[in-house]
């Protein structure tokens, strides 16, 4: 490819290689590293003067420092005359904070956006964002590839049985994405609905939470859906406590005391959050402003219900999400599928493996979760895959990114990587 | 009809907490609510607790941390944006210690202004001005298109220096030739002789020939500087003072970043005591280093934050120290 050059970030140069590789060329050289005073620098080592500069750099677990160096990588290509800046950012940083969602909280990802436009990038790449509506925040074009495809190849390839397995959403903010892979796959979806309220008696609570589901979901059919396949779906209702993040019996006492030095930890975490957070003055607690696609750090300590809308039994569940970042919910939906309906097997399968903290340790831990599967849009750390690598699978999709970049550059359509794989293979 | 009246909001960053006390304290007012916290992902979220609707916001953050600089620059930005959507009506960023100050020019092919981003990273997140100190090269001002208030740190060390030493045997020294303006100017007000070190350097950070212009012979040196970070530079200056047959050596420095190992190389070095601001955190660094020894300049911040608020004059500070 002439008159264009990539940069490779330092936030996931495994990445970066494979696009390269791909496109067979080799990454454009620069050298980044930072002063002994902690201050990022970057030097660029080649004329970039008139050409299309591709710069790649996901979110990382130094996700600050990586976006200073995109920041300055951008700002330095603009400087040095290069025609067009595109950032790649594989998995987008703050990108779970695209909304005000407290009082008085910022739009972080849309000041990334801004950043990201003002330093000097012409164009943006990513993978499903976590919002779509996120493209609106920048003024330049974006291009939001999906993950999609590539997961549902896996899902073909390597499911036994995948024509009966059930797509399951675990919080009904996901569901949009569960149907449309679902879709394409030609398979069944289920949901799965976690009510944050505390229950003061749990079983008679279960009812009544269960006959107002049942009729809130006959009360509002959607429209593009079909009649009779509606039926299917809400033919059944299950529910379940979880006491701890973890699914319990119905004669599990109400008032779940605190057990367990790791729930512990969590819980203290949760109450020094919530002594600034919480507090008064915030006119209510995350429940209030809470959304139902976020696992904002909800109290642990807190029993709620949990709620499978949909069929499983004897099938194989895939939870489907587009970032699997803390475990809690996963576990707590994969024991709910696994023990009380009657799930198969379970899967859980993400386009970003975040796996912030002890994530990735937890839901290996799990006996509900066969396999976890995820892209390498983050950088998970080969230490990290080949320990757990019994159970997680990280997929490539530098194929698309490498096509991506390479249409881009020509000026083909981008739009025919959104559908499927057939451009790439 | 007139602006109604509004407060000052003063929020403290998490980057250097005792100076943003010190400054509340002298003006009397207690800190906002305002709390940043990191997601496990390590991604910096904050929470304003109380309102700022039509306020006059002050968020005072500074460039520090060998570690976390960039997490603190992250969180001063997502500050401001919060306060901006939270319709604050004016928002002053305090950053005493400018980061990334030093990548003010395009000095090889191709290498970023760094400062120069930094500028408009805090302008599109939303500050309508800045207060900062001694800036590593004033033209970063220009960089803005919002008023920046730089202050400086003279008037302290002035009168440390007249409190501390007497006239007599005294000269001022500057340990390159980029800071002999801001000596020359010391020099003057203390109305005594400056001499000068030039160095030739090859790379950032390190330093190779060094030649003295002036006489030390039996003199108290000052060394004087804007910023000390691996102190390499200060060490040399005092041992080629030194050999040249000063009777002692003294630094004063605004900003003490002493990164990496430059402690040690303070506690090794011939100089005889090291005097700088607080701008920066400096508790560890005191206890490790003996001569190490700390100015504070919180009156004069928490005096520009007073003035800017009343629309009263700045320059004053200039030369100035409040009481």
């Amino acid at each position: 490819m002439r008159k264009c050059k990539i940069f490779v970030g330092s936030s996931h140069p495994e990445l970066g290689k494979l696009v390269c590789e791909r496109l067979g060329v080799e990454p454009a050289p620069c050298t980044l590293k930072k002063f002994s005073n902690g201050e990022t620098s970057v030097q660029i080592g080649v004329s970039i003067r008139d050409e299309d500069v591709y710069i790649i750099q996901s979110a990382s677990p130094e996700v600050n420092d990586h976006i200073m160096e995109l920041l300055i990588l951008i700002s330095a290509c603009r400087g040095g005359s290069a025609n067009k800046i595109t950032a790649v950012i594989p998995q987008f940083p703050y990108s779970k904070q695209s909304k005000m969602k407290k009082h008085r909280g910022a739009i972080t990802a849309r000041m990334l956006a801004n950043l990201l436009v003002m330093a000097g990038a012409d164009h943006v790449v990513s993978m499903d964002l976590h919002a779509s509506q996120m493209q609106g925040f920048f003024t330049k074009p974006v291009d939001n590839l999906f993950g999609a495809p590539t997961l549902a190849r896996w899902i073909r390839h390597n499911i036994p049985d995948w024509e009966t397995a059930v797509m399951v959403s675990k919080n009904p903010g996901g569901t949009k994405r569960v149907t449309a892979l679902a879709d394409s796959l030609k398979i069944n979806f289920a949901m799965i609905h976690t009510d944050r309220r505390r229950t003061q008696d749990g079983y008679s609570k279960k009812k009544a939470l269960k006959k107002s589901t049942t009729k809130k979901l006959e009360s509002t059919p959607e429209g593009d859906e079909d009649e009779d396949e509606e039926d299917n779906i809400v033919s059944e209702i299950q529910t379940a406590r979880i006491v701890q993040g973890h699914v319990v019996d119905d004669d599990y006492p109400a008032n779940g005391s605190a057990k367990g030095s790791s729930t512990k930890a969590s819980t203290n975490d949760h109450l020094e959050r919530s002594s600034i957070l919480d507090s008064d003055v915030l006119g209510g607690s995350y429940d209030a402003a809470g959304s139902d696609d976020e696992d904002e750090p909800t109290s642990m300590n807190q029993e709620k219900l949990i709620t499978l809308v949909g069929d499983v039994k004897d099938k194989v569940a895939i939870i489907l999400d587009d970032m699997i970042d803390k475990p809690s919910s996963f576990i707590a939906a994969a024991e709910h599928l696994r023990l009380n309906c009657g799930a198969k097997a379970v899967y859980v399968v993400g386009t970003h493996g975040v796996f912030s903290d002890k994530c990735l340790e937890s839901l290996f831990e799990s006996k509900c979760i066969d396999k976890v599967v995820v892209t390498n849009t983050y950088p998970i750390g080969r230490e990290r895959i080949e320990k757990h690598k019994s159970k997680l699978t990280v997929i490539d999709v530098s194929p698309i990114f490498a096509e991506c970049i390479r249409r881009d550059h020509f000026g083909e359509s981008i739009s025919v990587l959104f559908d499927s794989l057939a451009a790439i293979e | 009809m007139p602006a109604t009246q509004n407060s000052i909001k003063l929020v403290a960053g998490k980057s250097h907490p005792q100076l943003c006390e010190s400054i509340s304290k002298k003006l009397g007012l207690s800190l906002a609510r305002v709390g940043a916290f990191q997601y496990t992902n390590k991604e910096t979220a904050v929470a304003v607790g109380e309102s700022v609707r039509d306020e006059d916001v002050y968020i005072i953050q500074t460039g520090c941390g060998e570690n976390n600089i960039n997490d603190f620059l992250m969180e001063l930005l997502i500050i401001i944006n919060a306060c901006r959507i939270a319709s604050a009506r004016r928002i002053t960023v305090v950053v005493p210690n400018f980061p990334y100050a030093r990548q003010d020019k395009k000095d090889k092919s191709r290498a970023p202004i760094t400062a120069k981003l930094i500028a408009n990273l805090l302008q599109t997140a939303g500050c309508n001005h800045v207060i900062t100190m001694d800036l590593h090269a004033s033209q970063i001002q220009g960089f803005f298109r919002v008023p920046v208030d730089n202050l400086y740190a003279e008037p302290s060390v002035l009168r440390y220096i007249q409190e501390h030493y007497s006239k007599k045997d005294l000269i001022i020294v500057s340990p390159d030739a980029g800071g002999a303006k801001r000596v020359a100017s010391i020099a003057d007000k203390l109305d005594v002789n400056f001499a000068l070190i030039h160095k030739e350097r090859q790379k950032a950070n390190e330093i190779s020939r060094m030649v003295l212009v002036g006489d030390v012979t039996n003199k108290v040196c000052v060394l004087i500087d804007d910023m000390a970070d691996t102190c390499g530079t200060l060490c040399k200056a005092a041992d080629i003072l030194m050999s040249n047959g000063a009777q002692k050596v003294i630094a004063m420095v605004t900003h003490g970043i002493f990164s990496s190992n430059a402690v040690e190389k303070l506690n090794k070095s011939k100089l005889d005591k090291i005097i700088c601001t607080n701008s920066m955190p400096l508790d560890d660094k005191v206890t490790e280093c003996p001569k190490l020894e700390v100015i504070d300049i919180s009156p004069t911040l928490a005096e520009a934050i007073r003035r800017l608020h009343n629309g009263e004059s700045v320059s004053y500070l200039f030369n100035n120290i409040p009481e």
